[in-house]
């Protein structure tokens, strides 16, 4: 039986990088919530390689791996009424395929 | 922007009801019946599909419903859906059960 | 069949004991249809060899033995311990497995999130209920409602107001949103006056709240 050998690519994205996340069509199941849909942000911490929850979701093995990053946004940029300090920030963890490096990215799906 | 039903960060909240609730004998039989079916010994399915089969509750049932509630039917859904168990045996066994607790 | 190893919990493979378990039926069954659907399923899935009823059992234990207290002992060592503090910092669950001689084993990511006089660190899982449980146990109800995931990310601010913890507006409010595979463990400021306290006095400060970022450890008013 022929082994099916993983290619494992490197992350798109590293720590420091601004990323926009995308706002097309979601998954099925979708771990990216729609308050950060279109907002940017910056990469703090590439965290790894994991396996895709939307096949994971629908008892498929999630393969290939995906790139996750937790992303940090300013407050400021995500509610346009934040009432809090300029300084407060959100971080979420994002998959790879819902981040881009373009500043606009309107209704792209992952 | 489509938003599924447990997309909720953002939206408008009440206040939160921060009562202490142990979980009773019951919920803690749910937890654990769920996690030995996503365990490695059983895989049954994965967490995930659990995640979506409660994204797959109507924004009303998934207000209404109990947070244990969701767990335990979609915690259904899923052993028919992988063919463990089979919608049938399931309600016939529900109707044994009531007969026998007398109701 | 055949799954990636893919969970947001870990499995204790060292707990083999022999003792009497409560029976698994007692008090406090809801009162809608659903108790009878999960016992159906839980007496089919043990006629099966799916799920015995021991197993179930033996999980409730396991689960019971989770509490706050390895996150407050966690945070009193790094309170007093900077080498500790460092290596937690850098490697979350391998240092505590090392430290505190336990086998947690999860492909998750445990992530600690160290609050200084310029952050403070709060947790939350806007999507479900995404938390620790391999530290803190269980999370609590207020913590998988709607109303605190959907109002956390929006207003911290109000929400710590409503939990009675106060953050200066000098200092950064950072939410984590638990999305994905990462879990978080909010390391508390240790409060003022406590420079001459056994770390187990230390411990005692640290609630459950303090490590999700809630609250903040306060000394007991004499």
């Amino acid at each position: 039986m022929l082994e099916h050998q993983e290619f494992i690519a490197s992350p798109s994205f590293n720590v420091g990088d601004r990323v926009t996340v995308k706002s097309g069509h979601p998954e099925s199941h979708c771990r990216t919530p729609v308050y950060l849909r279109g907002k940017r942000g910056t990469i703090v911490e590439v965290v790894g390689r994991y396996h895709n929850p939307s096949l994971l979701a629908l008892h498929k093995p999630g393969l290939p791996k995906l790139w996750l990053y937790r992303v940090r946004f300013q407050q400021s940029d995500v509610w346009e009424d934040y009432d809090g300090s300029s300084r407060d920030t959100v971080i979420a963890d994002i998959y790879e395929h819902w981040l881009s490096s373009d500043e606009e990215h309107l209704n792209v799906s992952p | 922007m489509q938003r599924k039903v447990n997309d909720v960060g953002g939206l408008t909240g009440s206040q939160i009801d921060q009562a202490e609730h142990d979980p009773t004998f019951y919920e803690k039989r749910i937890d654990a019946l769920l996690m030995l079916l996503t365990g490695p010994k059983v895989q049954a399915f994965t967490v995930d599909s659990l995640r979506r089969a409660i994204e797959q509750n109507t924004p009303e049932d998934y207000s209404k419903r109990g947070y244990y509630e969701k767990w335990l039917l979609a915690i259904r859904q899923l052993l028919v859906e992988q063919q463990i168990l089979s919608n049938e045996e399931i309600d016939r066994r529900i109707e044994e059960i009531k007969q026998r607790k007398g109701h | 069949m055949s799954h990636p190893k893919h969970h947001d919990h870990d499995h204790d493979h060292d707990h083999d004991h022999d003792h009497d378990h409560k029976p698994i039926e007692s008090q406090q069954e809801p009162a809608g249809e659903e108790r009878f659907l999960e016992q159906a399923l839980r007496e089919l899935l043990d006629e099966k060899g799916v799920v015995t009823a021991a197993q179930i059992a033996q999980q409730i234990d396991i689960q019971d033995s989770r509490t706050p207290a390895l996150g407050a002992k966690v945070v009193a060592k790094a309170w007093v311990n900077p080498s500790f503090k460092q290596d937690l910092l850098a490697a979350p669950l391998e240092t505590i497995n090392k430290t505190f001689g336990l086998t947690i084993n999860t492909p998750l990511e445990l992530v600690v999130l160290e609050n200084t006089p310029d952050v403070h660190n709060m947790v939350v899982c806007t999507l479900c209920s995404c938390y620790p449980r391999m530290l803190l146990g269980i999370p609590p109800a207020w913590y998988k409602s709607t109303d605190y995931r959907s109002r956390v990310v929006i207003e911290p601010r109000a929400v710590l107001k409503e939990f009675g913890a106060h953050i200066s507006d000098e200092t950064e409010i950072r939410v984590s949103d638990s999305t994905a595979d990462v879990r978080y463990l909010v390391l508390p400021l240790r409060p003022q006056g406590t420079d001459m306290f056994t770390e187990a006095q230390l411990e005692a400060l640290v609630t459950r709240d303090t490590m999700i970022g809630t609250a903040v450890p306060k000394l007991m008013e004499s």
